[in-house]
Parts: C-alpha cells; structure tokens; sequence
C-alpha cells in the first residue's frame, strides 16, 4: 500500500488499519535505521515501540504537509537522537564517554555478521558528530535522495551535502591511517 | 543479503515486531489535544484554586486597623522596628493639637531666629 492510500485510509476514519499499513510499511526500515545509531538489538527493539507509539499519538496531528515517509523518519530520528543524548548523560554522570560505550557495543553484538573492516567503518561512523552521522547513515545505507533528508533533518540540501563530505573525509583519513 | 546490512536479527523478529506494534492502537488510545492539554489545564485549575482558597481565607481571618484599641495600637507600636517608638504617640498628638501662631513664634525667638525675620513673617 502507498503511502497517499494509507493517508486515505487514516481520513476515511480506518485509522488503525492505517497504522497496521504503516506498521506494515515501515517497522523493518525504521529498525535499521534505528539500530544504526544505537549499536543494540535490545535497545532498538525497545526504541522502537517508543516510536511507534509516538507515531500512534501524533497522527491526528500529520497534515500532510510533508510525506508520510519523511514524516515516520523524522519522528524515529529525533527520538533515537534524544535517546542518544540520554545515554550520553549517563554515561558522563558514570565518568565515561559515549564513545567507548559504542564501541562496546559494536565489540560485543552478537547479532553482527560483518567484516571486521566492516566493524571499524561502523565504529568510525558512531564517533562521527550526529548531522553527519545522520546524513552519512541515511544516504550511504538507505541511499535517501539529499530532498528527503533535508525534510527529515530541517536542513539545507547545500548543507547535508557539506555535512556528508565532511563525514566522508573523515571516514577516509581513519582507513587511511589504519592502512 | 544486502552488503551494507551489517547485522542480522533473532528469527522471526519481524514478524513478531509486526504483531506488537500493532497492538499499540489498542494499548494507547489516540491521544486528541484535549487529553495532551489536560495535565496542563488541571495545573492550572490548582493553581487558581490555591489563590483564590488563600485570598477568602486571610480575607476572613484578617481584622481591620480600626477595631484595634488604643493600648493593642501601643503595643504594636512597641514591636515597630523604628529609631524611637515614641514617635508613633507623638503622631497620635499632633492630630489632636494645634499651635498658635503666638506658640510658633514663641518657638522661633527660643530657638535664636533674628527679630528682623519675625518681622518680617509677622507681617506676612
């Protein structure tokens, strides 16, 4: 189902069955998406049924003004940003960095199945600052248009495109010093 | 498989993901502004309550200056941190005395005021 017939479906007054669709449509996208960022199954599993029911809530409140898409997206991106900001705290109020704890994580998934130059770009890519990490993660994994990102980020297209090569920069100088 | 999907899930993850998010509908009924505005409202409510509840209640317990008696007013006074609370009885005597013009010059000629002054005030 598109998303215009969901949209639909929600203004004919179905609207759990438009919530089921977008279930449907989008658990599985916003999973990966999510588990980028926080480097556990666990973690996402519970992220996402945070989400989802914030999803549930503001519905009656989407216009669409925006596509349904970019809206799920942003909504999923601010709640695992803030997610993150949480564990950021906790982590300083314990006397540790975020980082390490990331790289943890990675260091100890038992549901990774990459290379290990696969584990060292996705470390690399948690220590990235978020707007790049969001941009680099959205057009580098999900291959999103710059359009689409901006709408989910509230960014400038000139920016994302700054941001994303800086990230990859970045990314490259790490590979190259590991090399 | 993808070649950028670095992680793999426990089996039959999706399928039982699906089946609790759909749930949530039923779980959490749809929030309308009214019921995201009601914390807020009920705050508020409180808050008036409070203010209005504290107005009506020193309102009645409170008495007005005038029903207080000449020796409660002395003892007030008494507790007034001034320089000298004396000074409060002698508020209470000017209203009550008035001073002749005779008394103010009397006054002015103890205190050392020149005679070409009075003079010229008694004519004035």
């Amino acid at each position: 189902m598109t998303d215009q017939e969901i949209i639909a479906l929600w203004e004919a007054g179905q609207q759990e069955r438009a919530f089921n669709e977008i279930v449907r449509n989008y658990s599985e996208r916003l999973y990966w998406h999510v588990r980028r960022f926080v480097c556990s199954h666990e973690d996402t599993d519970d992220l996402l049924q945070e989400i989802f029911i914030k999803i549930w809530a503001a519905l009656p409140s989407f216009r669409g003004e925006a596509q349904l898409f970019t809206w799920l997206y942003r909504i999923a991106t601010n709640e695992t940003l803030n997610y993150l900001r949480k564990q950021k705290v906790r982590a300083s109020l314990r006397f540790q960095s975020l980082d390490a704890e990331m790289e943890r994580r990675i260091d100890e998934d038992p549901y990774f199945n990459g290379t290990e130059a696969q584990r060292l770009l996705t470390k690399a890519i948690a220590r990235l600052p978020e707007k790049q990490r969001i941009v680099f993660s959205l057009r580098y994994y999900e291959e999103m248009k710059y359009e689409d990102i901006a709408a989910i980020t509230g960014t400038s297209v000139g920016a994302l495109k700054a941001s994303y090569h800086i990230a990859y920069e970045k990314l490259k100088a790490e590979f190259q010093d590991l090399v | 498989m993808n070649q950028k999907q670095l992680h793999n899930v426990p089996e039959g993850y999706f399928e039982n993901l699906q089946t609790r998010l759909s749930a949530i509908p039923q779980q959490h009924s749809a929030v309308t502004p009214w019921v995201r505005m009601r914390p807020y409202l009920a705050m508020a409510a409180a808050f008036a309550a409070m203010v209005v509840g504290g107005t009506a209640l020193l309102r009645s317990t409170a008495r007005p200056a005038s029903v207080l008696s000449d020796e409660a007013l002395y003892s007030y006074a008494q507790l007034i941190p001034r320089t000298d609370p004396y000074m409060i009885y002698d508020e209470n005597a000017q209203a009550e005395e008035s001073y002749s013009e005779e008394d103010i010059i009397n006054y002015l000629i103890e205190t050392g005021v020149s005679l070409e002054l009075l003079a010229y005030e008694a004519d004035y």
